[in-house]
């Protein structure tokens, strides 16, 4: 199967490949996978605490082509979004961005579970921060 | 029909599987052609078919892990139709671990990591077994669900052993 070059551009020059420190307050972390082909993908958001602004992203993705793409992708589109915005990233648009054959369509489906994940984990470590009810001064 | 039904044996896990090959010879031998050459093309036809449903259920079911994969695919635990939720983190965390060894490993480490690999599958297997029969005593989702997350496991490291045979380092 022919991969299209924005596959290609990502595969061969992943952006933002790396971790970012997991006991972090800001950082949220996402790990996830599909069995069936063995990926494996973590994403990880760093929220800016002042403006509520994803100012870095990270990942590292075990898995075909397509599923380097998908998260090198995301990563680009995170940096820079508040995580309401991140939230409404659909696998659609990954899809469309780099042309995926219906085979790969679950590859992006992975990368739009691991923005879902790391923004769950996220708010987590926040709703941990400030209690329901807390009084923050 | 189900493959099992097509050999007329219980839908169990842990299936005897010298009686499953017993019974593909004698279906066989049954449906072979020879003895269709004075029937009916219609008759001839389905024998042929009957043929192709054994052939496909033998690959299918003679092998435990294809043979618990199918029947998991029946009762909707299909690997595929898994979503994200489906897999524990802890699985994950594994896999992507092994993985990062893998990607810094030399030939040496490889080969080690391939033997450390067998021996879990091994493993695995001998876990299947005792799954297998408390599936077929309970017939329980719970149990099914519980072989799903060994399948699962199982499959991720077969395909880091594929990776290290292919790895060309």
């Amino acid at each position: 199967m022919a991969y299209s070059d924005k596959v290609l551009d990502h595969y061969n020059n992943p952006r933002n490949v790396g971790s970012l420190d997991k006991s972090n307050p800001n950082v949220g972390t996402g790990m996830v996978g599909a069995p069936e082909c063995g990926d494996v993908m973590k994403l990880q958001i760093q929220v800016n605490p002042e403006t509520g602004i994803i100012d870095d992203a990270k990942f590292k993705t075990f898995g075909c082509g397509s599923a380097i793409a998908s998260s090198s992708l995301a990563t680009e589109w995170l940096r820079g979004k508040s995580v309401d915005e991140a939230l409404a990233i659909k696998n659609t648009e990954i899809v469309a961005e780099l042309a995926l054959p219906p085979v790969k369509i679950h590859c992006s489906v992975l990368a739009e579970d691991a923005i879902k994940a790391a923004i769950a984990d996220y708010k987590a470590k926040e709703e941990k921060r400030t209690p329901a009810g807390a009084v923050t001064a | 029909m189900t493959y099992f039904e097509a050999f007329g044996m219980e839908p169990k896990l842990a299936l005897d599987a010298e009686e499953l090959q017993r019974r593909f010879y004698q279906l066989s031998r049954e449906l072979h052609p020879d003895r269709f050459t004075r029937r009916p093309v219609e008759e001839q036809q389905q024998a042929l078919e009957k043929t192709s449903v054994l052939n496909d259920g033998l690959r299918t079911l003679k092998d435990p892990v294809r043979r618990a994969e199918y029947v998991l695919k029946q009762h909707g635990f299909d690997i595929g139709e898994q979503r994200t939720k489906d897999v524990p983190p802890e699985l994950l965390e594994e896999v992507f671990e092994l993985n990062m060894a893998l990607e810094e490993s030399d030939r040496e480490q490889l080969d080690g990591f391939r033997a450390k690999f067998a021996a879990m599958l091994g493993e695995i297997d001998g876990g299947l077994q005792s799954l297998f029969a408390a599936y077929d005593a309970s017939q329980s989702r719970d149990d099914l669900q519980q072989i799903r997350g060994v399948l699962n496991r199982r499959r991720y490291i077969e395909n880091l052993v594929q990776k290290i045979d292919s790895s060309s380092l």
